[in-house]
């Protein structure tokens, strides 16, 4: 069948400092992506990635963002994402970096994909816990997430598997 | 009567030349520009780095011979950058301010090539 046929880059913000994932918004990391693929690929890359190119989901807590690109130019947008080092937003400037987690063809295998992520996350942060409040609330959400996967056999909006917004803002 | 059956072995001998060198020559539309060879570097890297972006704008170009009376030069390039640093110097429109152009004269994998030009030949 004749579609345009794209590519979802899962990635994560990482950064030292925490007010930098509160201050992502989905228009400010879109005009950084693009900008740093004029830089880095040219007015080539550039036009070649802007014309199908999305932010299609954002999460400001966990940090998980989905950019969306077409299938012939995925390759371009992906190799451009290790030369982001800041974001910029209203004068700030916090240093971070792009980590990919998932390259998907369709919103729905990036999903499952998330959920089976933060499920992991959950387990590791379950380890790290220090504070006997936080253990508690971790270990809940845990449970709570297998009961679900039981019950329902991985159909879940990946909303609900960031339950992992219980994750402490430290 | 059927042919005696007769063996045929062939060989195929790959081997793709790593560089394809360009014979080019820089044509301005006024006279009297000048440029010394780290210019003429410099022209052609901007030019890469302006359609292509800093990541083909590291691409291993070397001038090998240039000469600044008549703004020519030999250039070597790696086989997949030729496409490339071509459709750069087809794109590339100025210099300074300065309207300019870049002809290509030949084009060739072997070096040797370009010492000798078919359309250049002078028959007795």
């Amino acid at each position: 069948m004749v579609r345009f046929k794209h590519r979802y880059l899962l990635c994560e913000v990482v950064s030292d400092d925490p007010r930098c994932r509160l201050t992502l918004e989905d228009r400010v990391l879109g005009t950084l992506v693009r900008d740093t693929i004029a830089r880095v690929h040219g007015t080539f890359g550039a036009a070649a990635c802007s014309i199908g190119f999305a932010v299609r989901y954002l999460n400001a807590y966990t940090g998980i963002v989905l950019l969306r690109c077409r299938k012939e130019f995925y390759r371009l947008v992906w190799s451009a994402l290790p030369f982001i080092t800041y974001l910029e937003n209203k004068g700030h400037r916090y240093p971070c970096f792009l980590n990919t987690l998932h390259v998907g063809g369709t919103i729905r295998t990036c999903q499952k994909f998330l959920i089976q992520y933060n499920r992991r996350q959950l387990l590791i942060l379950l380890q790290n816990c220090t504070d006997e409040g936080e253990r508690e609330a971790i270990q809940k959400s845990v449970t709570k997430s297998c009961l679900l996967e039981e019950e329902s056999a991985g159909e879940e909006l990946s909303d609900s598997g960031g339950e992992a917004t219980a994750e402490p803002m430290e | 009567m059927p042919a005696p059956a007769t063996t045929y072995e062939r060989i195929v001998y790959k081997n793709p030349s790593e560089y394809h060198y360009m014979k080019v020559r820089l044509e301005f539309q006024d006279c009297g520009v000048g440029l010394n060879a780290a210019q003429f570097k410099q022209l052609l890297i901007s030019a890469l780095k302006d359609l292509f972006g800093e990541v083909d704008a590291a691409l291993p170009l070397d001038v090998l011979t240039y000469e600044e009376k008549t703004l020519s030069a030999i250039l070597r390039i790696c086989s997949s950058g030729l496409v490339k640093l071509w459709s750069s110097l087809t794109l590339l429109g100025s210099y300074k301010g300065k309207n300019c152009a870049f002809r290509v004269i030949q084009v060739s994998p072997f070096l040797l090539a370009l010492s000798g030009n078919s359309r250049e030949l002078v028959l007795n």
